[in-house]
């Protein structure tokens, strides 16, 4: 396999590398971690004239904790840095989990949690979980940048709401009032595979009283989705297992999936009733978010 | 005993090749560099079934950088395959191709991005045609022809009919049959096949990451209309093969072609997804079993009437074909055995031998089956399969000679590590226990194409100081360990230390005849070869020593590179001593062998195919946790008992127990080649045809079991054991998965998906009675 | 990073890898990747190809300290760089312990894999001298072996944390 030829700019700031985008148009690419674009030009499936690289803006790794905005993830933190991260790992080990599972060692090496985002791939692992916590993502150009919802930002396979000259930069989980949450990946070998269903589920609990639950799915739709029928029965009722099913048969309902080589759509749909279910019951046992 | 009968075989000795290999030494074909030495590429067809009307090549030759673009109009037009019996293959095509990446031309360029550039440059204009893609659709009249002069897209036909199976199943207690499917698995070696061909004004070299020097330097020998002495193909070190890198892969024809043309060097590879289109991978089998016992469960006629999806090409598919029934008797025993096999041409990549050649689907259907038989009558499957398990020197049915036998053996001691009777009875919810066997030959006892050379040759030269012997032997390492276990055994019979052996191996030139890597036929056969040259060279020592010691040769024992006297074990003399002497006294020291196995088989058509001078045989018990509301799989355990007679390197036998069972899981669970509708391959990385990964495997118990008689027909005793261990894989699975859940998955592989189908079609049958 | 255009009109940066502790300077294309750059420029060759899309580890290689694919980096992106390969670890005295290790314990076979496996094996080790047979398996998650099954590779790299200790257990 071969690189077809592209021109190679390391941007010096985010808004040179935005200017850049800017002034170059779609044939200009953003890389960072490159595991998604690399073999992408490898295989044909993306083309570029230019590949504007954000690689050495060490200031977007940075994972931090801010009273009264919460924790702030940099699009450049590697699924390593945010797995091994001890800010995260105290308040949100769902996340670091999620980074974990999301890929082989070398991978999580150098894949980056902007990418996985902003890559807007429908079984991508931490879109689920981070809407599910209901983080914004700053998206920066060289005039300003902009806060939105995560929930808002995805289009539909390989599109989201990111201009040409729009670079995401960081991630907040803004503080919340869940008492729990995790993220599954159903994948067909325990490594090396992309999620088949990835259902990610936040709860807030009173004793066995739900108070608030987020449910949201992966790769059964062109987009993560919120299963919003199904947090509604959630909210303010006593958890019972028969509760929890019925959670998962309305997510089920409400996923959209396709029939693809991993897996067909009725039994996408299934794992959907199987993992919300199973998800919801372990956020909801863990006593940590 | 045992104890002290041998002083080099039977040792865990570290592999000959182990230092290179840890520090990165270790050169394979697609490392090396040679002056002046271009890159080549091939241009393959990016559809299924095409009539080729035109190359346009000028656009890539004009490209600075390129050095050559050939196309079949610059090749033989010879066809080619590795099976004689159906030569259907060309260099390039020529009037059309027939599946998506079929060599269609070729380029040789200074270096990598140039040869990518210009293959996107040429241009061919294809009229697309019909392409059929199922074996059974192909079958069917009216089906698009893959080959014109084969009418029907019949490859192969067989109809073999041994006894009276009408009588068996008409006289029978019980009849049962089954359908099971098989799928499309690749090999999947991690190295990529490369092929370096060097042309010196008459004379062409070959590094070559193959499985069989000797069958490529054959075939490129004839396709150039060279002399095979003027060809010399080279196997550098290799990273596995499988059974995909023993037949000819395009890379070394086009090469060749491109090496005379320009006069260059020129070293060709192949990219992932391009191993995954030229294929040679495990058939696709549909596989209808039908079996009549008595009321003891004994078995009185088997039939086994399949079909299977071929491919493009012949590739080894004739003998394939022939396998998949030729191996189901050596198992068990009964006299009644009829099998119909069709393998039909289809717009898919060709298939061919991939570890346990033929047999593993065979092998799952059947004993799937068989355990379905057992419940129909209401006992152990164990119990059913010890009551038919072959016995030591007996005869199958198609007339396979069997020596050595000790499955019964296997199957008791599985019974007992696996703790069999009790987990049949106790293992919690969602938790199973299943069983399978399997045998497989050791080396086939025919070569590939008529010929009356040995099978195999060897000769050992030690050194001119004594103090070190080299092995010249065709026999190919292709990770296994051959180098090593050949070692052993020149050491053993020479009476000389491991420690100090070299090797020279598969390389035409310089190392004798030998057929290669396939039919796990080297320990037996290559070894034997080897015994003898080290015998020979022994017993020119012991003759020397004699003169020089003045003592009666017959009282006089070597080993381990000393030579002492019976009966006065006090006078010694070096090997190295004695060795030195010889050389200047009489020359080089050298020592030669050659094996021909005896006559084997009957004279029925296709009786060739299954003969082996010897068989191994094994068993399997795995253990599986069923996920019931996802259908996953978890392997806890699987305990695999082998009787492959005496071992040479114990550690190096595990592994390669380790590794087959590994590929068996692989192909019982997660891996087979999936296409659209256009032919085209979805999952042609190893991302998405999926191996399974460190995190996937289970724990392995691997255990042997021994013939109080040694194998008669192997040196020392030594039988198979690198295939036979993927062998009933598939089968113990699927039993194992029943014996969890109550339900059955007919057709491999045994995906998560599938289980969960069983499983929810289970329950709406429950819940409609 | 030097950028210059060459006659053909062909952008060429200037770049300095750290490999295996020596400095090695090249001129490269922005589209040239640090694995073609190790075995074709630098002739290091135990760092292999095998699939070139990140899914099989053979080329793993350690970039600052930590496995990567050198299939997935651009040559640009490693200038200045700290890059171990295998030619890096032990010396013609002694190889080091995880290499020993493989030698005894039979864990390889074909050796393809075998680069890229005592590269993540390593970075396993240094940063965790004593790994459960979980995180073993989980450090060679990304790196295929068709051979072994990875049995007698799990068992290597567990005798090199045992060893680390200082005896057996």
């Amino acid at each position: 396999m071969y690189l077809p030829d592209f021109d190679y700019i390391a941007a010096a700031t985010v808004v040179k590398a935005s200017r850049l985008l800017g002034s170059l148009g779609p044939e200009a690419k953003l890389i960072a971690g490159g595991t998604d674009v690399l073999p992408m030009l490898k295989q044909g499936t993306l083309a570029t004239k230019t590949l504007i690289s954000i690689n050495r803006l060490s200031e977007l790794k940075n994972i931090s904790f801010e009273k009264g905005k919460g924790h702030i993830i940099g699009a450049l933190a590697t699924h390593n840095e945010v797995m091994k991260s001890p800010v995260l790992q105290e308040k949100y080990m769902s996340v670091c989990e999620t980074a974990h599972r999301m890929a082989n060692n070398q991978i999580r090496n150098i894949g980056t949690i902007g990418g996985n985002i902003s890559n807007a791939v429908p079984s991508a692992d931490f879109p689920p979980i981070l809407i599910a916590l209901g983080a914004t993502v700053t998206l920066q150009n060289s005039s300003g940048s902009r806060t939105l919802p995560l929930e808002g930002f995805f289009m539909g396979p390989r599109q989201s709401v990111i201009a040409q000259d729009e670079i995401l930069t960081e991630i907040v989980i803004p503080e919340n009032g869940f008492s729990g949450s995790t993220y599954h990946k159903f994948g067909l070998r325990r490594s090396g595979a992309l999620a088949v269903v990835g259902v990610a589920v936040a709860v807030a609990m009173e004793g066995n009283i739900c108070k608030d639950a987020c449910i949201v799915l992966g790769a059964v739709a062109p987009t993560p989705m919120r299963a919003k029928e199904a947090e509604a029965l959630l909210r303010g009722k006593e958890v019972s297992d028969a509760l929890l099913e019925k959670a998962g048969k309305l997510a089920a309902a409400a996923s959209n999936p396709i029939t693809d080589i991993r897996g067909s759509e009725e039994y996408r749909r299934d794992m959907v009733r199987v993992f919300t279910r199973r998800c919801l019951r372990k956020a909801m046992d863990n006593g940590h978010v | 005993m045992m104890e002290g009968k041998f002083s080099v075989i039977g040792k865990s000795k570290p592999r000959i090749d182990g230092r290179v290999k840890v520090t990165g030494q270790a050169k394979y074909t697609g490392d090396l560099k040679l002056s002046n030495m271009l890159v080549g590429k091939i241009l393959t067809s990016p559809h299924a079934h095409a009539m080729i009307l035109k190359i346009d090549t000028t656009e890539a030759q004009r490209q600075p950088g390129v050095k050559a673009v050939i196309t079949h109009e610059d090749v033989p037009d010879l066809k080619y395959g590795i099976s004689p019996a159906r030569w259907d293959e060309n260099i390039f095509c020529i009037d059309k191709v027939r599946f998506v990446g079929d060599k269609v031309a070729a380029v040789a360029a200074i270096d990598e991005e140039t040869v990518y550039k210009a293959l996107a440059l040429i241009k061919v204009d294809y009229e697309l045609l019909p392409a059929v893609f199922d074996p059974i659709e192909a079958l069917q009249e009216g089906a698009p022809l893959v080959h014109e002069q084969c009418p029907g897209n019949v490859n192969t036909e067989i109809h073999q009919n041994f006894g009276d199976v009408e009588k068996a199943f008409a006289e029978a207690y019980y009849v049962r049959t089954d359908t099971f499917v098989g799928q499309r698995t690749y090999q999947c070696p991690i190295e990529p096949h490369s092929a370096i061909s060097v042309w010196e004004g008459g004379k062409l070299t070959v590094y070559s990451s193959t499985q069989s020097p000797h069958y490529f330097q054959y075939y490129i020998a004839r396709q150039f209309g060279l002399k095979m002495g003027d060809v010399r193909v080279i196997k550098p070190h290799m990273g596995g093969g499988f059974g995909g890198k023993l037949e000819p892969t395009g890379l070394e024809f086009a090469g060749a072609a491109l090496a005379m043309r320009t006069g260059r060097p020129v070293k060709m590879f192949y990219d992932r997804h391009e191993m995954f289109a030229h294929n040679r991978g495990r058939h696709k089998q549909i596989m209808k079993v039908t079996t009549g016992v008595d009321k003891h469960g004994k078995i009185l006629g088997v039939h086994a009437d399949f079909i299977m999806d071929g491919g493009a090409y012949t590739s080894l598919g004739v003998a394939t074909a022939y396998y998949a029934g030729a191996m189901l008797p050596l198992t068990y025993e009964y006299e009644n055995y009829k099998f119909d096999m069709i393998r039909a041409y289809t717009n898919l990549p060709a298939c061919g031998a991939q570890r346990g050649h033929g047999h593993p689907q065979p092998r799952y259907a059947y004993e799937c089956h068989l355990d379905m038989l057992a419940k129909d009558l209401g006992m152990d499957p164990l119990e059913l399969r010890l009551i038919n398990t072959r016995k030591p020197n007996t005869v199958t049915p198609n007339d396979f000679r069997v020596n050595s036998c000790e499955l019964e053996a296997c199957l008791k001691k599985a019974k007992e590590i696996s703790g069999w009777e009790e987990k049949r009875k106790n293992l919690s919810s969602g938790k199973g226990i299943g069983l399978a066997v399997g045998s497989f030959v050791t080396g086939a006892g025919y070569p590939i194409y008529r010929t009356d050379l040995p099978q195999a040759a060897a000769m050992i030269k030690v050194n001119e100081d004594g103090t070190s012997a080299t092995l010249y032997t065709g026999a190919v390492d292709i990770g296994q360990g051959s180098d090593t276990i050949l070692c052993q055994m020149a050491a053993e019979a020479m009476g000389f230390t491991y420690e100090q052996m070299k090797i020279v191996s598969a390389d035409t030139e310089t190392t004798p005849h030998d057929f290669g890597a396939y039919a796990s036929r080297q320990t037996l056969m290559s070894g034997a070869a080897v015994k003898q040259a080290g015998e020979e060279v022994k017993q020119q020592v012991i003759e020397m020593a004699s003169m020089m010691l003045q003592t009666d040769y017959r009282d006089l024992e070597c080993r381990e590179g000393v030579i002492w006297r019976k009966t006065d074990p006090s006078v010694t003399i070096t090997y190295a001593a004695v060795a030195r002497d010889f050389f200047v006294r009489k020359g080089p020291l050298v020592g030669k062998g050659s094996y021909t196995p005896p006559k084997l088989g009957g004279t029925f058509k296709g009786a060739p195919v299954g003969t082996s001078p010897a068989y191994s045989f094994c068993a399997q018990i795995s253990q599986v946790d069923i996920d019931e509301e996802t259908g996953e799989i978890k392997v806890e355990h699987v305990w695999d008992v082998h009787d492959c007679g005496t071992v040479i390197n114990p550690a190096l036998l595990h592994g390669q127990v380790h590794g087959a069972l590994f590929m068996g899981m692989g192909e019982a669970v997660w891996e087979e080649v999936v296409f659209d509708d256009k032919g085209k391959i979805l999952n042609a990385n190893l991302g998405e045809y999926r191996l399974p990964t460190a995190l996937d495997m289970p724990n392995i118990t691997s255990e042997l079991v021994f013939s109080p008689e040694p194998e008669p027909a192997g040196p020392w005793g030594v039988k198979e054991v690198g295939e036979g261990s993927t062998i009933p894989t598939m089968g113990c699975y699927s039993n194992a998965i029943y014996d969890a859940m109550g339900v059955r998955v007919y057709s491999l592989p045994l995906s998560y998906e599938k289980v969960w189908r069983a499983l929810k079609e289970k329950r709406e049958h429950e819940q409609q009675k | 990073m030097q950028a210059i255009q060459d006659k053909e009109g062909i952008k060429r940066y200037l770049i300095t890898l750290y490999v295996n502790g020596d400095p090695y300077t090249k001129v490269v294309k922005a589209n040239t990747l640090l694995v073609n750059v190790l075995r074709d420029d630098l002739d290091l060759t135990g760092t292999k190809k095998g699939c070139e899309l990140g899914d099989c580890g053979s080329c793993t290689v350690l970039l600052d300290g930590k496995p990567v694919n050198a299939c997935l980096v651009l040559a640009v992106e490693a200038d200045g760089r700290d890059i171990i390969t295998i030619e890096g670890l032990g010396d013609n005295e002694k190889l080091d312990p995880i290499q020993e290790a493989f030698i005894e314990n039979a864990a390889l076979q074909c050796g393809y894999c075998t680069a890229g496996m005592i590269m993540s094996a390593k970075a396993l080790l240094n940063s965790n001298p004593d790994p459960t047979e979980k995180e073993v398996r989980e450090a060679i998650a990304g790196n295929l072996c068709r051979c072994t099954g990875y049995v007698n590779i799990v068992k290597a790299i567990l005798s090199c944390g045992r060893q680390s200790k200082g005896g057996d257990e």
